[in-house]
């Protein structure tokens, strides 16, 4: 967009980005911007560094010991089965930008099958995309599958263990499991009927590191390393 | 003025994040002691309440404790570069549905900012890292100070601050932007 490339507006962009007024979709398009644009990146670093300190001038309040508690427990690597809800609802949701940018590219693939209309796009712990799923309507399908595309560099998956892919349901219902991947970078997933009955309700999708033959318990039991947030496309 | 607190706390904190980069949970441990207090209250300004606060604040830790790495990079202050992680995921935040859908429940403590001189700023003035920032907010006038200040320490949008301020939102908008124009260039200046 070429009103971005004004250094007035990027100016004044990135200062009420850090100052907090720069909300909602143009938070999340200049976001998205950043990832892409180091000297934007430097004029947020410095709008942080002069008025981020501000802060400390604000009174402290102690949060509960149960905050840090979880924060033990988590950084413990003792979080085994108990990735907790706050996980789950701290899902990232800036990828939606990214999505659809995604959603176009996935969509010129040519196919015989009814149009993907739902995208998840997973990121990795820095926020970059690195599995994209998406599904068409599940009624319109007589085999139900989803298409995983693997858009970063893979990462190893270590002898010994597997990824599988969860659905989160809406409300607090736990993550349900909706199979192991593959490395190739396309992929197609097969799902149950009664998860394709399900999938209307899945707001996101996460990837998590269990042992070879799945998590034994139903549940994810390792570590959480790619999550996304299901967007319509169509 | 008393500089050297400041600065022993900030070279501490460079440490005790090194050292989480290195996985050492007790060092973590110190650095949340030390900080904690510090980002939940930011924390709970911006969120207004204190389920969403202690999330994001439990989030943002386990995030410190694994990019505390990614850390020695920067070239920010240790407590700025943690402050803007918690503001960060709490704008975040209130951009969820369910956020949004909250409305003006909390009663704003405006605290001391709606002064002409704000004291809390005078306790500011006195460290280093923030000295500049507080000496030019002195320089605004008023309401862009106060616009400012509400839209940074409470995390309020340009709507709300029209609400609060009972002004029309171009108003306000231009507050914001003629203060953040002035601060740059008295911040350039200093």
């Amino acid at each position: 967009m070429a009103s971005y490339k004004s250094p007035q507006l990027r100016d004044k962009l990135a200062a009420e980005y850090v100052l907090g007024t720069l909300r909602g979709r143009a938070r999340a398009r200049f976001q998205s911007l950043l990832r892409y644009d180091p000297s934007l990146r430097r004029s947020v670093a410095e709008w942080e560094a002069s008025i981020t300190p501000l802060a400390a001038a604000a009174s402290e309040i102690a949060p509960p010991a149960r905050v840090w508690q979880a924060i033990s427990r988590r950084i413990a690597g003792t979080a085994r089965a108990g990735v907790g809800l706050t996980f789950w609802r701290g899902l990232a949701v800036t990828s939606a930008t990214f999505a659809l940018v995604l959603a176009a590219f996935i969509g010129m693939t040519p196919r015989l099958e009814p149009p993907m209309t739902m995208v998840a796009v997973m990121n990795d712990d820095r926020g970059q995309p690195a599995i994209v799923v998406s599904w068409p309507p599940m009624k319109a399908m007589r085999d139900p599958h989803l298409r995983i595309k693997v858009v970063q560099e893979h990462p190893t998956m270590a002898s010994g263990t597997a990824w599988e892919m969860w659905m989160l349901p809406g409300g607090k219902a736990a993550p349900v499991s909706m199979g192991l991947i593959g490395i190739d970078r396309d992929q197609v997933m097969k799902i149950t009927p009664a998860l394709a009955g399900r999938m209307g309700d899945a707001w996101g999708i996460t990837m998590s590191v269990e042992p070879a033959g799945g998590s034994p318990t139903g549940a994810p039991t390792g570590p959480v390393i790619f999550k996304g947030q299901c967007v319509k496309i169509l | 003025m008393n500089r050297s607190a400041p600065d022993a706390l900030a070279l501490t904190l460079a440490e005790l994040l090194g050292q989480s980069a290195l996985k050492n949970q007790r060092a973590f441990g110190d650095l949340y002691q030390l900080t904690s207090a510090k980002l939940y209250g930011v924390a709970l300004r911006i969120l207004r309440r204190q389920d969403w606060a202690e999330e994001v604040l439990q989030e943002c830790y386990v995030n410190i404790w694994n990019h505390a790495g990614d850390y020695a990079v920067t070239k920010s202050a240790p407590l700025t570069w943690m402050t803007s992680i918690v503001r960060n995921r709490c704008l975040d935040w209130l951009r969820r549905p369910q956020a949004e859908a909250t409305g003006v429940e909390y009663d704003i403590a405006v605290e001391a900012w709606q002064d002409d001189a704000p004291g809390p700023m005078e306790s500011l003035l006195a460290a280093s890292e923030g000295a500049a920032v507080a000496r030019c907010l002195q320089q605004l006038e008023s309401k862009q100070r106060q616009s400012i200040m509400l839209a940074f320490f409470h995390g309020l949008s340009h709507t709300e601050l029209a609400r609060h301020m009972q002004q029309p939102l171009g108003t306000v908008k231009t507050w914001v932007r003629r203060g953040l124009e002035r601060l740059k260039g008295c911040l350039s200046g200093a």
